[in-house]
């Protein structure tokens, strides 16, 4: 019955003892609105934060609230929080579930991404689902208009982005194939 | 969470906490399952109920809405000029009944606070512990002589999405090419502040695309600014040949301000012209946007009021912790309904930090007032607030921007953070035009943002 009580007072950011800390589950009801309730988006653009590494989450969103990243949305806003609450979230977000919704995509598109994604194999795995280290996205199941966009954000050179290898590798693929490879792994369950 | 037995949960906070008192009394009293009643199936009232029922799965949820379709006004811009299907803004509230959330298909007509019971137009009377009230705006058509509700179906405003919009579509798609298409835009604050100006972008974009480029946009605003000013007109400059402010300049969109004529008293229905101290215009489309005020309930049951700034326009004041009323702590009040903080009005310094009235902004309101009414039923103090919003604008092809708001409760009043909020960039650090990336990512974040907020408000 203790543990219920914890619960509760966590979810409800109380579980603090003497100084108020940030209440992590607030905050990350305010993220939800755009990620999908509990980070699990449904909007194609918008990529699911459920389940992500912490190590992940918590990196992308420092180097946004540093100034070394880029991104069109998330720089403004992840400034107004402090380093602990960052922390606090991508804790968060890293313990639930992560939810692959694959996307369908025709057979001849699939069999043509098995090349086109060949060097991303050693980092990603074979269908983007078993990343090689805990800085390296989920990418099976993902939305896939997400990946596409974000693959055209590493492939621009007005856009900056930090990670040099994942940057040389996604300007490596042929234009043709940015697409279909979004769509490739936004098809797979796992 | 679900899983939370409230009844063993109640014994042991009250047996080890000093903060029992906080609950509600008759709940604390009885240990019976607490009653939470929601006003309002729109954004922030959905929310609430949502929220509720997710945070403490043994509260008993009630949501009164007559409408068994929500349909969303953000992006009902959209279809307006074609862009969009008007389905993909509706939804009904299956969802909310799935996770166990009671839906009354009914309207009510009074609240009677002294006894905490909800009335309905079907005769039901609900009690409730907790009232969340979210019924959204109600316009005042008042101000322009010889403008009244009854022409709406002739001069729409197409605020509340659903048949205004697709009236307004209709008209905008009959217009001839040289036509004058008149957005009336109300003194603030108003729902979504750059909604106008979204739209004013879109109708122009139509006229590009539709071979209507002797056509004009003019919007006749009651404000001498706007939300994202800098932003759009940039956009427009772009896009739709816009020079400066004021009539008759060479852009397909016009704007003038209070200042200058934009203030609209007069309308001649007739003629659809609409006339100021300094001009008259004759417009093909007539769009007048009303004045709003707080959704009729709210002021039926005594929440607005007439003390001080924030009251005068009819708005409800909350509490920044738990937007509680101010004027009863059983009654929450959030969404279009409430003022937090100043008056979000064009022309006051401090407005760029006035809570707009918005879709984001409501629903983080509103899970703030649920995570507060969880605590209070549980006899637990509320958690630390925040609100965050952000307001997408789709402005051409591939090409959107936004703002996006912060707020904390720090000694015990609504605070702007501006490290958490601002507009889109109007240039880069290095003075270098935005590329157009940027652009078209955030035009394509408005979509997702959109799938996002109507599941998270109703799914
Ligand atoms: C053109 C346009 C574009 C917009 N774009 C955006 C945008 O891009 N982003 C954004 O964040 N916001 C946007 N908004 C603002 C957004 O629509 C509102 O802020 C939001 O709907 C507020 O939610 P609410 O719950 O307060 O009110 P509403 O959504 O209006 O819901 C109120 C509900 O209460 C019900 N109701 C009223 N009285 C009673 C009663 N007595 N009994 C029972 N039910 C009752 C009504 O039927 C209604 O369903 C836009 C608005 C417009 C007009
Ligand atoms: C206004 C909408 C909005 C809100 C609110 C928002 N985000 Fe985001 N977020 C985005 C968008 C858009 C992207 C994708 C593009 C990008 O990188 O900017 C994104 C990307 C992310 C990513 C990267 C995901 C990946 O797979 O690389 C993380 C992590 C993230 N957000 C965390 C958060 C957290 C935590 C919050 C709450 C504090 C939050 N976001 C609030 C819009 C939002
Ligand atoms: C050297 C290892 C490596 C290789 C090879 C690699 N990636 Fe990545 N990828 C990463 C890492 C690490 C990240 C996260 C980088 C960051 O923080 O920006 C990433 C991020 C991504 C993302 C963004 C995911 C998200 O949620 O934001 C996509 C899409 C992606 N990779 C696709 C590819 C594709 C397609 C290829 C092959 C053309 C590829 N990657 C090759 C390591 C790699």
């Amino acid at each position: 019955m203790k543990l219920k009580l914890c619960t509760l007072l966590a979810i409800l950011g109380l579980a603090s003892g003497a100084t108020p800390a940030a209440d992590i589950e607030g905050i990350a009801r305010a993220c939800n609105s755009c990620h999908g309730t509990g980070g699990v988006s449904v909007g194609l653009s918008m990529p699911s934060i459920a389940g992500l590494s912490e190590s992940y989450l918590k990196n992308i969103m420092m180097e946004w609230k540093s100034g070394t990243r880029a991104s069109a949305n998330m720089t403004r806003l992840i400034k107004g929080y402090t380093d602990e609450e960052i922390a606090g979230v991508a804790a968060y977000y890293a313990k639930q579930p992560w939810k692959a919704q694959p996307q369908s995509a025709p057979a001849d598109l699939l069999v043509k991404a098995k090349e086109a994604t060949e060097r991303c194999e050693t980092c990603h795995g074979a269908t983007g689902g078993q990343p090689d280290d805990a800085d390296t996205p989920m990418l099976a199941g993902q939305w896939s208009r997400y990946l596409e966009l974000e693959l055209v954000k590493y492939r621009d050179e007005g856009f900056q982005m930090t990670h040099k290898k994942m940057i040389k590798n996604a300007r490596k693929l042929e234009e043709g194939d940015v697409a279909t490879a979004a769509k490739f792994y936004g098809a797979q369950s796992k | 969470m679900s899983k939370i037995n409230r009844r063993d949960f109640i014994k042991i906070a009250a047996a080890a906490s000093s903060v029992a008192a906080l609950s509600f009394p008759s709940i604390a009293r009885a240990g019976a399952k607490a009653k939470v009643v929601v006003i309002g199936g729109g954004y922030g009232g959905a929310t609430a109920a949502k929220y509720v029922k997710m945070l403490d799965g043994n509260i008993d949820v009630t949501l009164i809405e007559p409408n068994p379709i929500y349909i969303s006004c953000p992006l009902s811009n959209e279809v307006v000029v074609g862009h969009r299907d008007i389905g993909t803004l509706s939804i009904g509230y299956d969802g909310l009944k799935t996770r166990g959330v009671k839906i009354l298909h009914d309207y009510v007509t009074g609240v009677d606070r002294a006894r905490k019971v909800v009335n309905t137009q079907g005769g039901k009377t609900l009690p409730y512990d907790a009232l969340v009230m979210s019924p959204g705006v109600e316009f005042r058509y008042v101000g322009i002589e010889g403008y009244n509700e009854s022409m709406i179906n002739d001069i729409p405003h197409a605020w509340k999405a659903g048949p205004q919009t697709l009236l307004l579509k209709k008209q905008l798609e009959a217009m001839p090419d040289g036509g004058k298409f008149v957005i009336v835009v109300p003194k603030g604050p108003f729902r979504c502040p750059p909604g106008p100006y979204e739209r004013a972008s879109l109708v122009a974009n139509y006229f590009k695309h539709h071979g209507k480029t002797k056509s004009k946009v003019i919007i006749l605003d009651a404000n001498d600014s706007h939300s994202k000013k800098g932003l759009f007109n940039q956009a427009w400059a772009k896009m739709y040949g816009w020079e400066k402010e004021g009539l008759g300049t060479n852009g397909m969109i016009e704007w003038v301000k209070g200042a200058e004529g934009g203030a609209v008293t007069k309308l001649d229905a007739k003629t659809k012209t609409v006339s100021s101290d300094f001009i008259d215009v004759k417009a093909d489309v007539l769009n007048i946007i009303p004045p709003h005020k707080a959704g009729k309930i709210a002021a039926d049951t005594g929440l607005t009021g007439k003390e001080g700034n924030n009251f005068e326009q009819g708005w409800c004041k909350v509490e920044p912790m738990t937007m509680a009323s101010a004027l009863d702590p059983n009654v929450y009040v959030v969404g279009d309904a409430c003022v937090a903080g100043e008056m979000a009005l064009y022309g006051n310094p401090n407005a760029a930090f006035d809570m707009p009235k918005s879709a984001h902004i409501g629903m983080a309101q509103a899970k703030v007032a649920a995570a507060a009414i969880v605590a209070k039923v549980n006899g637990l103090p509320p958690p630390d607030p925040i609100y965050a919003n952000t307001c997408f604008s789709i402005v051409g092809d591939n090409y959107g921007f936004s703002v996006a708001h912060l707020y904390r409760v720090q000694g015990g009043t609504f605070k702007y953070i501006k490290e958490g909020s601002g507009v889109s960039p109007m240039a880069m650090p290095d003075k270098s035009p935005v590329p157009d990336i940027y652009r078209k990512l955030e035009a394509e974040y408005a979509d997702g943002w959109l799938r996002n907020v109507m599941a998270d408000a109703f799914v």
